[in-house]
């Protein structure tokens, strides 16, 4: 069995560093995991492994052997690579290309014997490729062209396996079947393999370990939960994401959310009024049109509530299953006192809850418009015996704007203050106007 | 089909030798009918004494009445070593073709549009005006020089259409383009300066092509391409890698750069050793191995070896076709590959031109 070694590997183009002090152990049934945003050095990382770009400082090792000592087809028998992009020159046929896979194992003028041609076909078997074997490279899709590369780099027999974004030009069916591929000849045949990944997600679900790049120096190292955090994240890609534990996979979720847009003025303050999720969607939508948003009450655990502490939106929370009280009642009307609007999502009421509605109405009757969306009808959602329902008609009696779908409310709540000038003698918009 | 494509795959090896063996007899069967095209009418029966009396174990049953002396000399000291040096010149030529167009995964290179022929030329050229009757270290000075300008070429189309590690058509044929106008200036410029006595001499060789190829002439070139196409073949394999791109090559064993090197070397030294000697003969480097990758595909194990005898029979008919073409004058070769080259040349580009659409 073949181990890697990088040690304090530093690359440069010209004067400019692109990696320094990169060091990193791939043992045999490993698989790891290369992550970071473009220009992080992954690329360069694994060109230096593979042996075409020396690096400057730092040395690399299989098995104690530093690769570029020896001969390129001493390394190409242990290790085997997949590149990005595999452009190929002339009209080979496919049994051609995943045949020279078994270059490095043949004397100077040897022929392919029928060995290798068995053992080319097993690889194309492995892959789905195998149906393709007498047809022209050229001929083939992005995604055929991909597998047939990892057919080639199988038919190595490599011990150690480099992928370049392997899954790049694959569709989701392929990129399982070739991840779930590498990875069964990882656990069950000990074979090592570093991949730079895009996808965090297929990194959390096929990585040991991984490693995070961000500036061509390494970030964080090591297993796959204890580097894959939103803080890491957010470090490296300069991204928000939620990580959760999936429970199908047993392997960590990563959902990025869209960076916030600058805007360009601050603009007012909203109140909303939701719970059970009805109200996630919409606080990124407004956070990231650069609203102040608060929200409440909520009780802790509501998925809402989570989205609150991402999204660091202040909220008056409740314990959780428990119904409002006085205290969180006026906590969450003095929050609504400094908004210059509600707005109220189509969450279900019940008799813990009731009370969000009263504060609705105490901030209609104090001048503050309050939007309501009206996706699901109250009726529907009302647990409380109608009193929710009664609530609501007293709401639309009192002015508040009725809206069918959330999306209706940021377009209207986008239009400028310029517009809104013009726009005053609409009643239900000019509490809006006051604060902004 | 997958039983078909193992199959295939295992008879591989027999199927090369005899397409190989068959294009030694196609070339043979040229070369001897070709013997009988000339101006001065010799039968075949005569062709084939005088063949016979040149071989040592056979003689003893020739007549040697059977031709007459002059067609002897015909025969042995203008026919024999004019259509030898058609072989080894296109076999060099396709030769080298086959090794630019896989070192630059290009099916447009070839010796004469990368200007390595119009190096080797200017090279040979200068040797002729100015080194007459000198040596290089015993090697004659002509194709030496020739080398020399045709490595120095290469390096410099190379280093200029080279964009990162890959080399488009684009900037290839370009610079091709570029450094041949400018040597063909230089070339045009030692025409004017060169003294009236050379001036002859670079005349006679410019214009000669194969026509005038004495045995002393075709036994300094003939072992630098024979060498070529040898060392050529050890490299046969490592070409299929590298048309999968540079780096792959290294990921699959292959020491890239030095066999980039040695490569290009070798093309260049074939190159200058056939325009030495003939002068620039274009577009058989280009078509040669472009028709046969065709006919039996690109692996470089069979495509190299089928190319040198393909190009051999080709340079060998052309110059059949320029002895007679115009009936009592003879064209230089070099035309008449550029006439069947150009278009060839053209058809390629438009076929090409798809690509290039975005």
């Amino acid at each position: 069995m073949v181990t890697l070694n990088v040690n304090g590997v530093e690359c440069r183009y010209g004067s400019t560093k692109i990696l320094s002090d990169i060091s990193l152990e791939v043992k045999p049934g490993d698989f790891v995991g290369i992550l970071g945003p473009n220009g992080s050095g992954k690329t360069t990382l694994l060109k230096s492994i593979s042996r075409v770009l020396k690096p400057h400082g730092g040395s690399i090792l299989i098995d104690k052997d530093d690769i570029y000592a020896l001969k390129p087809i001493d390394v190409a028998k242990k290790m085997a690579v997949v590149p990005q992009d595999s452009t190929v020159g002339f009209n080979f046929s496919v049994m051609d290309v995943v045949l020279m896979g078994r270059n490095p194992h043949l004397g100077a003028f040897q022929m392919e014997s029928p060995k290798d041609v068995e053992i080319a076909r097993k690889a194309m078997e492995l892959t789905n490729t195998w149906h393709l074997a007498g047809r022209s490279i050229h001929e083939l899709s992005g995604g055929e062209r991909q597998r047939v590369i990892i057919a080639r780099a199988l038919a190595q027999e490599p011990k150690i396996l480099l992928l370049d974004e392997p899954m790049s030009h694959l569709d989701i069916i392929n990129q399982l079947e070739v991840m779930d591929l590498v990875k069964s000849l990882c656990v069950q045949n000990g074979l090592a393999v570093l991949a730079v990944i895009h996808d965090l997600n297929m990194a959390a679900r096929y990585c040991n370990t991984v490693l995070m790049l961000k500036n061509g120096t390494i970030f964080a190292a090591g297993e796959v939960e204890k580097v894959l955090t939103s803080e890491n994240i957010r470090s490296v890609f300069s991204v928000d994401a939620i990580v959760r534990k999936n429970l199908v996979t047993n392997s960590l979720n990563i959902i990025p959310l869209s960076p916030k847009k600058a805007s360009a003025d601050k603009k007012c303050a909203i109140h909303l009024i939701c719970g059970a999720g009805t109200g996630t969607m919409l606080m990124k939508t407004l956070v990231d049109e650069g609203y102040s948003v608060t929200a409440g009450v909520l009780n802790q655990l509501d998925s809402d509530f989570e989205a609150c502490e991402m999204l660091k939106i202040p909220v008056v929370a409740e314990a959780p299953f428990s119904a409002i009280n006085d205290e969180t009642y006026f906590a969450n009307l003095e929050m609504i006192c400094n908004a210059s609007m509600v707005v109220l999502t189509s969450v279900p009421f019940g008799l813990g809850n009731l009370r969000n509605l009263d504060a609705a109405k105490e901030a209609l009757q104090r001048g503050i418009p309050v939007y309501v969306i009206d996706e699901v009808p109250i009726e529907s959602r009302d647990f409380t015996g109608g009193r929710a329902t009664a609530l609501m008609r007293d709401l639309k009696v009192g002015g508040a704007v009725f809206v069918k779908h959330p999306s209706d409310l940021p377009s209207l709540l986008n239009v400028s203050k310029d517009k809104l000038a013009g726009l005053l003698e609409h009643t239900a918009l000019t509490g809006h106007v006051k604060d902004s | 089909m997958t039983n078909k494509v193992e199959t295939s795959y295992e008879k591989r090896s027999k199927r090369w030798k005899l397409t190989l063996t068959t294009l030694v007899l196609a070339l043979f069967v040229t070369v001897i009918l070709s013997l009988n095209i000339g101006y001065a009418p010799i039968s075949f029966s005569e062709i084939l004494a005088v063949l016979g009396n040149q071989i040592p174990l056979i003689n003893g049953g020739i007549d040697p009445n059977s031709f007459t002396p002059i067609n002897q000399a015909i025969i042995i000291d203008i026919r024999v070593p004019r259509i030898l040096a058609g072989v080894i010149i296109g076999a060099g030529l396709a030769a080298s073709g086959v090794l630019y167009q896989g070192v630059f995964k290009n099916p447009m290179a070839d010796p004469y549009v990368l200007g390595v022929s119009a190096g080797a030329s200017l090279g040979a050229g200068l040797a002729i005006v100015f080194g007459a009757g000198l040596s290089f270290v015993g090697f004659p000075i002509v194709p030496t020089a020739a080398f020399i300008a045709a490595l120095i070429t290469i390096f410099v189309v190379y280093n200029i259409s080279r964009v990162g590690t890959r080399v488009p058509e684009m900037t290839l044929l370009l610079s091709g383009i570029a450094i041949t106008i400018f040597l063909s200036a230089v070339f045009h410029l030692l025409q004017v300066i060169a003294p009236s006595s050379q001036l002859h001499a670079l005349v006679y060789w410019l214009i000669g092509g194969i026509t005038n190829v004495t045995w002393s002439a075709w036994w300094s070139i003939f072992p630098f391409i024979l060498i070529g196409i040898i060392l050529s073949y050890f490299f046969a394999r490592d070409l299929n890698m590298i048309a999968l791109g540079e780096d792959t090559a290294q990921h699959l064993g292959v020491n890239t750069e030095r066999t980039k090197k040695i490569l290009l070397a070798l093309g260049s030294m074939m190159t200058a050793a056939a325009v030495s000697i003939s002068g620039l003969i274009g577009f058989v480097g280009l078509m040669i191995p472009h028709i046969t990758r065709l006919i039996i595909g690109p692996d470089h194990r069979i495509l190299l070896p089928a190319s040198v005898i393909v190009g051999a029979i080709f340079l060998v008919l052309c110059d059949s076709l320029a002895r007679v073409a115009t009936g009592a004058a003879e064209l230089p070769v070099g035309v008449i590959t550029a006439m069947a080259g150009g278009p060839f040349f053209i058809f390629l580009l438009r076929r090409k031109k798809l690509s290039y659409r975005m």
